[in-house]
């Protein structure tokens, strides 16, 4: 099962802390907002978890990726 | 400083009697005269109301015309579900649910109250349109004259673009600023209160109701068999009152505009969160969902906006992206800071400058990208009118838009 960040629009600040722990996926735009590039997979799954708890306003989630 | 729509909310409304819904307009929106029309209102089994609602395939009004069975089946599946109305309609265009308001407020309420009797809901929330008070008033009216064997409970919506958003109403139904947030279920599993919630526009619960109270649209001889029944239609002139229209799935697009007077290049199909399509385009299309969709201009919440021929489309998508820019809810970072950037960008295609590469990237960086799905209507207009207006972007970049010494841009 792969899984998916998303984020929740009005909690997130802009902080870029998810993009300083979890390269490989979050890209930051040019006003600092995250910018999920790809999905988490397995070898991320953990990284991804520890942004998730990392995020100061709680903004980040892991979803299960909707099948394709 | 804050924008005003390009296009004012209609209070008042031109309706069209039609074959179904708008069907029989001259004995009035009054109860005695509805019930002498259409007899008591039946209660319905869900499993029964679920195979007519899937038969017909009655569908929302968003662009992806989402079936209202699919919704229905899900929120049947939770405990104590809730049915809503949503009046407001929020698109400044769109002049429908303010038509079935002032005429037929009694079908719209009918399709909640029989929906609910078969869900076993126990309440129907109604939303109305904080900017329509005639609207608003007109559905009280119809709300006094009934006793429904369910309890009914009234809101009004904020006068915002967003307020009619689905998150937005549930945020209004929690008592809360109605404000779109994050959703991470449908409404229809997680809506109020963690109940499922079955939401839909007044046109969607009018056509349920008809469908009750006069059958299959399909044996009147009505749309087609891939799309059976009618749509209302707001064709939106400038210069002149909206007009709806309730016609069948399959009508000519030509059939529809004959009455215009005076032809535009492009019309906005769709509203504000809509298409640019060119009027020829559009006049070889058939009223269809499916087809417009497949033809990138999809059709939503039925509107038709027809600048006057005076009107240089560019200098309008500028105008309503300054609108729609000024309603963003402003809590949603790439909405907040995309939005402005966009309009400012669009206005500088106006003024000449060349910068749709600069358009386009802005369109990626907001869309998809908020907690509703205002950024993503928004570039949809956005990419629309680079793809067909590309001529008048053309035009002002080497100074000769022949509408814009007719109608000067406002900064
Ligand atoms: S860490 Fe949280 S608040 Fe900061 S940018 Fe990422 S999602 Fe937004
Ligand atoms: S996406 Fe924009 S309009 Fe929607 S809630 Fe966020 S800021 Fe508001």
């Amino acid at each position: 099962m792969s899984h998916a960040l998303r984020v929740d629009w009005p909690s997130c600040h802009a902080r870029g802390l998810c993009h300083e722990l979890l390269p490989e996926v979050v890209d930051l735009d040019e006003w600092g907002y995250p910018l999920v590039t790809g999905e988490v997979t397995e070898a991320l799954l953990a990284d991804a978890r520890a942004a998730v708890r990392a995020c100061p306003r709680l903004a980040l989630r892991l979803v299960e990726a909707p099948p394709r | 400083m804050s924008a005003p729509s390009p296009v004012p909310v209609p209070d008042r409304v031109v309706v069209h009697p039609g074959p179904a819904l708008l069907a029989g307009l001259e004995s009035g929106p009054w109860l005695p005269a509805h019930r002498a029309r259409f007899g008591p209102l039946p209660d319905v089994s869900l499993d029964d109301l679920l195979d007519r609602v899937a038969r017909v395939g009655v569908a929302g009004r968003g662009g992806a015309a989402f079936p209202f069975a699919t919704k229905l089946a899900t929120a049947a599946r939770g405990r104590r579900p809730v049915v809503v109305v949503n009046l407001a309609e929020g698109e400044p265009a769109s002049a429908k649910d303010t038509a079935l308001a002032l005429t037929r407020p009694h079908l719209v309420l009918d399709g909640a109250v029989a929906t609910a009797r078969a869900l076993r809901a126990r309440e129907v929330h109604v939303v109305l349109p904080g900017e329509r008070p005639r609207t608003s008033v007109a559905v009280l009216r119809a709300l006094d004259e009934r006793r429904d064997p369910v309890r009914v409970r009234v809101h009004t919506a904020s006068p915002t673009f967003v307020a009619g958003q689905a998150r937005a109403v549930l945020e209004l139904m929690a008592g809360r600023p109605d404000l779109p947030v994050t959703a991470w279920q449908p409404e229809a599993v997680a809506g109020h209160a963690g109940r499922p919630t079955l939401l839909s526009n007044a046109e969607t619960w009018a056509h349920v109701a008809h469908l009750l109270l006069a059958g299959d649209p399909l044996r009147a001889g009505l749309g087609t068999t891939a799309e059976p029944g009618t749509t209302l239609l707001t064709i939106s002139r400038e210069g002149a009152l909206p007009e709806v229209r309730e016609v069948a799935h399959g009508t000519p697009w030509r059939d529809v505009l004959a009455d215009v007077p005076d032809r535009p290049a492009a019309a906005l199909v769709g509203g504000f969160h809509g298409t640019w399509a060119s009027w020829d385009h559009l006049e070889r299309m058939r009223v269809s969902r499916a087809a417009m969709r497949a033809e990138g201009m999809p059709l939503g919440a039925g509107i038709v906006h027809v600048p006057a021929p005076t009107t240089c489309p560019l200098a309008l998508t500028a105008d309503v992206l300054a609108y729609l820019a000024d309603q963003s809810a402003r809590r949603c970072g790439p909405c907040l800071n995309g939005l402005p950037a966009l309009a400012a960008e669009v206005r500088g295609l106006v003024a000449g400058r060349d910068g749709t590469r600069r358009v386009e990237r802005l369109a990626a960086l907001v869309d998809g990208r908020g907690a509703c799905a205002h950024p993503d209507g928004t570039v949809r207009l956005v990419r629309s009118a680079l793809a067909v207006l590309g001529d008048e972007v053309e035009a002002h970049r080497s100074g000769q838009c022949a509408t814009r010494s007719l109608r000067e841009v406002t900064w």
